[in-house]
């Protein structure tokens, strides 16, 4: 069996990956990149958009420029950096520390490594209704992937599920694209992302419905349309069912963090409802209780990619400097300013509740329960 | 959450599948006021691990007979607990891969054939129509008996406790016990995480934590927990591997699931003793080898998970079922990897007896202390 080696091993090649690796080789590390996609670069890829946040994150530069951005630099310290893309870290064994790993369907490995920083990002949710499992539904973020990566439109006709970020700016690449939105549905009485993104599609014409949601599918091998309804204070349904003309149902209802391989390395979780789901308790430089594993960006709890790319490179400082790299000094308090700065709105918040609960200061401090 | 009180007429610890079905089988009988205890969630142990075969092909007299009688059980089960319990008939495929294998299988069969188990020994050909593509070049010999087969342990374990709830059955989840209650050489009852309960009658069913709680009570059973691996596999056509593929020596079973994942199993050499339930990164890649090996045309199917579990042993891979020396204190364990397709004769025939009533099968020589008599006779159709 092939064993692959290396100082730090970084799962995941997207926005919280890619500063990790970059952070990490820039130090000295020798860093192992393991991407599961065709091409590096995570969600950061299919982002046409302009970011927000601030100018240290590239505010006002597109996501896939981004990921451009970060690539450069690490490949200007390429000889620390082995990149493996296609390749799927499949499990995690602590009792002698072996990951092992997929190239493709054909090709399996062993991977070893001192230090690990988990950048898994997250998977999209799904709610249940009937015929939720024909084609036709897809989940936003595989619609942008369609789209924005592949030049694929879903269909010609979409009913959007949930007015959050991801939800409003896939209405918008939509339409962009020559592609009518029915509507937008909301359960929560208000439009969960931010407004600018809201007014844009609402002067384009399209209804974003509040405290309505999709009750079912219709269609026989594929979608033809949608029943929607409207829900009372108690997310009940209410009142007639509207018929929504439309070919595609596109579900934008949230993310969970990507934790099993935290779990398999025994990592303590927490489920906070803040960050969006279980993940992994960790210290200031993003170590978790196994003090060779390190969390980063969605896996750590869902949050804007600004945010994500500063995690990464605290586990990438963080790990090296754990090896014996030598880190700039001051350097980790520089990085939990720019946080403290991107998390001062209102959505920054509910992440600072969320991480209240999970942020720990002294392992010593945290019982075994 | 159901209502707590701390007096009952039977407790019983442990909702895996022989508690949950001691329970059903108790209330049938009569019994009133039965509370099950079980520390996590209904099935969250051993039985939600299992391996889900069922089948009469032993090496024993006793596991024949509570193997056969298991069977006539499972036939009309879905019936009357009033839900399915997703059995599967398709057969069990033993392959033997030496002579003395061979002899020891054929000796089985003799024995099972005695006692009405219509099991027969079949060439090649006749295993490769039932279990198309099986590449079996190096074994020597194959037996079958077509009324073995699996059945789901969920859908098991759920429809048993249903039936036992209506009939008036209390169960109580995420409830630990922590002592039993002895008095005068008698069992009084049992502590528990959430307080006590008093009962006449107490059962231990705690599968491979059984000699934990037997311990409680002052008695040492030989009974262990080993650590066993499993892996299921992404659903694909049916037919893959219609029957229970299984060899004692080759160390493998392998049975395909209704809806068309497989679930293959082995034992990894040392058998750690523990109550973890780890994986291994040497089970699946053994266990993928060894699938490929048997079943060629499996090449390239996905794992879809693993995962362990364990076996609650006995030193004669037989079970303990009876009295103890505290009286009223009854244990059903030890079913050493097989409880789950014994589990509805084992609830039925410790109820009649607890009950007053003459036992379908006769369990004495099941008696814990015939390890100390050296009694015991070793089963040898165990993976």
């Amino acid at each position: 069996m092939k064993t692959l080696s290396t100082e730090i091993l970084v799962i995941g090649g997207g926005a919280a990956g890619l500063s990790a690796a970059a952070e990490a080789a820039a130090a000295g590390a020798k860093v192992l990149v393991a991407e599961s996609d065709l091409h590096l670069g995570g969600q950061l890829v299919k982002q046409t958009h302009k970011f927000f946040g601030s100018k240290d994150e590239y505010a006002g530069t597109r996501g896939f420029k981004i990921a451009d951005i970060l690539l450069s630099e690490i490949d200007s310290c390429k000889e620390n950096v082995e990149i493996h893309t296609n390749t799927t870290i499949t499990g995690f064994y602590s009792e002698d520390g072996t990951f092992t790993a997929m190239r493709g369907e054909e090709k399996y490995f062993h991977i070893k490594a001192k230090k690990t920083i988990v950048a898994t990002g997250a998977q999209e949710r799904l709610i249940p209704f009937p015929n939720n499992d024909l084609p036709g539904v897809y989940g936003a973020g595989a619609v942008q992937t369609l789209m924005n990566v592949y030049g694929v439109v879903p269909g010609k006709r979409v009913l959007m599920v949930g007015a959050g970020n991801i939800g409003l700016i896939v209405s918008y690449q939509l339409m962009q694209a020559g592609v009518e939105v029915a509507a937008v549905v909301e359960a929560a009485p208000r439009v969960g992302g931010y407004w600018v993104h809201a007014a844009k599609i609402r002067r384009m014409g399209v209804p974003i419905l509040l405290r309505h949601s999709i009750r079912k599918a219709v269609g026989d091998q594929v979608i033809t349309g949608a029943y929607i309804t409207a829900l009372n204070d108690r997310f009940e349904p209410e009142g007639e069912e509207t018929y929504v003309d439309c070919d595609v149902i596109c579900i934008a209802v949230g993310l969970s963090p990507t934790t099993e391989i935290l779990s398999q390395a025994g990592c303590k979780m927490m489920y906070v409802p803040q960050l969006c789901g279980l993940v992994a308790r960790r210290d200031r430089t993003m170590k978790t209780s196994n003090p060779d594993f390190f969390t980063a960006g969605d896996a750590s709890g869902i949050e804007e990619a600004s945010a994500a790319m500063v995690e990464g490179r605290i586990a990438g400082l963080s790990a090296a400097a754990d090896l014996g790299y030598p880190t700039e000094h001051g350097k980790l308090d520089e990085y939990w300013g720019r946080l403290q700065a991107l998390r001062s709105g209102e959505a920054g918040a509910r992440i600072c509740q969320g991480l209240e609960c999970v942020l720990v200061n002294r392992w010593e401090d945290v019982s075994d329960d | 959450m159901m209502e707590w009180k701390n007096t009952a007429n039977v407790v019983i610890i442990g909702g895996g599948i022989i508690g949950v079905s001691t329970a059903y089988y108790l209330a049938q009988n009569g019994m009133k006021n039965i509370v099950l205890i079980e520390k996590g969630t209904i099935c969250g142990g051993s039985t939600g691990r299992c391996g889900a075969g069922i089948r009469a092909q032993w090496g024993t007299e006793m596991n024949c007979r509570l193997g056969i009688a298991a069977l006539d059980i499972f036939e009309q089960l879905d019936q009357e607990l009033g839900m399915s319990v997703g059995l599967n008939q398709g057969g069990y495929l033993l392959v033997a891969y030496s002579e003395k294998e061979l002899d020891t299988l054929r000796k089985g069969m003799e024995l099972q054939n005695s006692l009405g188990i219509k099991s027969r020994q079949i060439t090649l050909r006749e295993a490769r129509e039932i279990c198309p593509g099986l590449a079996a070049d190096d074994a020597v010999g194959f037996f079958f008996h077509g009324r073995d087969g699996h059945a789901d342990p969920f859908l098991t374990t759920f429809a048993y406790l249903e039936a036992a709830k209506r009939l008036g059955v209390t169960c109580h989840r995420h409830t630990e016990c922590t002592g039993i209650l002895v008095d005068g050489g008698a069992v009084r009852g049992v502590e528990t995480d959430r307080g006590i309960i008093h009962a006449p009658i107490v059962i231990n069913c705690a599968g491979a934590y059984a000699q934990l709680i037997a311990r409680m009570a002052g008695i040492e059973i030989p009974n262990w927990a080993e650590r066993h691996e499993i892996m299921i596999t992404e659903p694909v056509a049916p037919g893959v591997c219609p029957c229970m593929l299984m060899s004692f020596s080759g160390n493998y079973y392998i049975q395909q699931r209704p809806h068309g994942s497989i679930i293959c199993g082995m034992s990894p050499a040392g058998h750690p003793e523990d109550y973890e339930n780890k994986t291994t990164w040497q089970f699946i890649e053994e266990m993928s080898k060894t699938l490929i090996r048997l079943l060629p045309r499996t090449r390239g199917i996905r794992i879809a998970r693993q995962w362990s579990g364990m076996y609650d042993m006995t030193p004669d891979a037989q079970p303990i079922i009876g009295e103890t020396d505290v009286k009223n204190f009854y244990h059903s364990t030890g079913y050493s990897g097989h409880g789950f397709m014994l589990a509805p004769v084992a609830g039925k025939i410790l109820a009649q007896h607890i009950t007053g009533k003459k036992p379908d099968i006769d369990f004495s020589m099941l008696d814990y202390r015939r390890f100390a008599r050296g009694e015991h006779i070793r089963e040898s159709n165990v993976v």
